[in-house]
């Protein structure tokens, strides 16, 4: 039996309820530069953003689970994909691609061209080592940890920053075993 | 087009901007988590009127412009208006909205599984109570940016005595 | 020719000034902007009459000045914007285009989060926008 494919990212999205990407983008602004303000180093900035995502992806990733119909994916690979062609358009609207896979198919990085977060931001002289999509990784994280893969993610790329993509190496460092066998009873 | 995002990502965020300022960077100074939770909306309620009222004619009273809070920014917001709107003339204005979105999709953080006394209970609904304000210096921050921006100085609390709907109290600084 | 287009603050308070001419005029221009803002504040004051377009945001010719046309447009941040042009022979709909996409391109640039309100305008994508917007003036009537 052919595995059950999901359904694509644009389709889920067009079923999602949405806000415009303005509120999201002027609000996460806010939060980093008053995070700025208070925490005063840009490294701490870039800690807390990556915690709050990881809070966010704990939670984000049973609605990920619930909407776009995917049961477990098989392995890390198969995860990545769906992440990138599912998850950040189901939740971003935007479409990702994963490409560089080592050897052993245990890290790759994940590419972005686009991305709402950044929409009207330019990084002031002083704020030159703010990763400030950070909780972007944190997010990624967290949700993969929930389906059992404990992961490093940092950025390679950042448009921010000059460079021509934005892109996340995600780094599968361990496996652990279906903790939850019972959930198939609901 | 206009951009759009799923309407999950924002209120994960506001729900994880609230508790990150009110459990970890303030968590024994509930007045200070509050007044940085208002100066983000602020700064958004700020930058927002300048885009909602682009291609518009200018306001020419306090009333017009809360009038356009109520009306066209709420729906950007939102989707729906201001579903109640009084002053006393004097510079008050009370903004209802019957049905607050963000309170009825924010999940405030579990308080209340193991509730054994009344002492418990009460303890547990004054927390989530005030669970429920800390959202809310969000939204009025914004709308104290948006006016602001518009050149009415004010201060902007919440009211909820009667959830889930949540009155908006403007008090325009003379 | 465009020359000079400027974004003017509620103090009256410069957030961006820029002209465009191979002459070095810039002082004379800017004094031509900075003498443009009494006259908006006059036009707001004293509305004409003009039903609908009362509290438009666009204000039309503030005046003519040597061989310059200055016109102008009041946002509902009572923001200003100026714009000094040679050309004699300028058509509305132009300088209406041309103020809606200004004003489009200001709003996007104090969208960042790092832009404090009332402080000057630095970000260089506006500065490109506003020239590729000045460069285009004229050229086509499509609003």
């Amino acid at each position: 039996m052919a595995p059950v494919v999901p359904r694509s990212g644009d389709s889920i999205f067009a079923n999602l309820e949405h806000v415009n990407a303005e509120l999201f983008t002027l609000t996460y602004g806010a939060i980093v530069r008053q995070l700025i303000t208070d925490l005063e180093e840009v490294d701490e900035v870039n800690k807390q953003l990556d915690q709050m995502g990881y809070n966010i992806g704990v939670r984000l990733i049973d609605e990920f689970l619930a909407k776009s119909n995917i049961s477990r994916c098989v392995d890390f690979k198969e995860t990545a994909e769906v992440i990138a062609k599912v998850g950040f358009k189901m939740f971003l609207g935007v479409t990702a691609s994963v490409i560089n896979w080592d050897a052993d198919g245990t890290s790759c990085s994940i590419v972005l061209e686009d991305n709402p977060l950044v929409d009207f931001v330019e990084l002031p002289d002083n704020c030159q080592g703010l990763h400030y999509c950070n909780i972007l990784s944190g997010v990624l994280r967290g949700a993969l940890e929930m389906v059992s893969m404990k992961t490093e993610v940092t950025w390679v790329r950042d448009m921010l920053r000059g460079d021509d993509v934005y892109e996340l190496n995600v780094k599968l460092l361990k496996q652990v075993p279906e903790e939850y066998p019972y959930k198939d009873d609901e | 087009m206009v951009r759009e995002v799923a309407e999950s990502c924002v209120d994960s965020l506001l729900t994880e901007m609230v508790a990150s300022y009110c459990n970890r960077f303030y968590a024994n100074k509930p007045e200070l988590a509050a007044r940085r939770i208002e100066a983000i909306g602020y700064q958004v309620g700020h930058q927002l009127s300048e885009r909602y009222t682009m291609e518009r004619p200018r306001f020419s009273d306090h009333l017009e412009a809360i009038k356009f809070i109520c009306k066209d920014f709420w729906t950007e917001l939102f989707k729906k208006q201001i579903d109640n709107l009084k002053t006393n003339h004097r510079g008050t204005f009370v903004l209802q909205d019957n049905k607050f979105p963000w309170l009825e999709r924010i999940s405030i953080d579990p308080l209340t599984d193991k509730v054994n006394s009344a002492e418990d209970a009460t303890t547990a609904e004054n927390k989530a109570t005030s669970t429920i304000s800390m959202h809310l210096y969000y939204p009025c921050g914004i709308i104290r940016g948006a006016l602001s921006n518009l050149g009415i100085t004010c201060a902007v609390t919440a009211d909820i005595s009667n959830l889930p709907a949540c009155s908006f109290v403007v008090r325009v600084k003379a | 020719m465009i020359v000079c287009v400027a974004v003017v603050g509620h103090q009256n308070n410069p957030l961006y000034i820029q002209s465009f001419t191979e002459a070095d005029d810039a002082l004379k221009l800017h004094h031509i902007v900075h003498c443009s803002l009494d006259v908006v504040d006059e036009r707001v004051n004293n509305p004409k009459k003009t039903g609908p377009l009362l509290n438009e945001t666009f204000l039309g010719l503030l005046y003519p000045i040597e061989n310059f046309k200055v016109y102008g447009y009041l946002t509902n941040t009572k923001v200003k914007f100026i714009l000094v042009t040679t050309d004699l022979d300028v058509k509305d709909a132009d300088v209406r285009n041309f103020f809606r996409r200004f004003h489009a391109a200001y709003v996007d640039a104090v969208s960042n989060p790092f832009h404090v309100p009332g402080k000057k305008i630095t970000s260089r994508t506006f500065a490109e926008r506003v020239s590729t917007i000045v460069k285009s003036f004229g050229l086509s009537s499509a609003v």
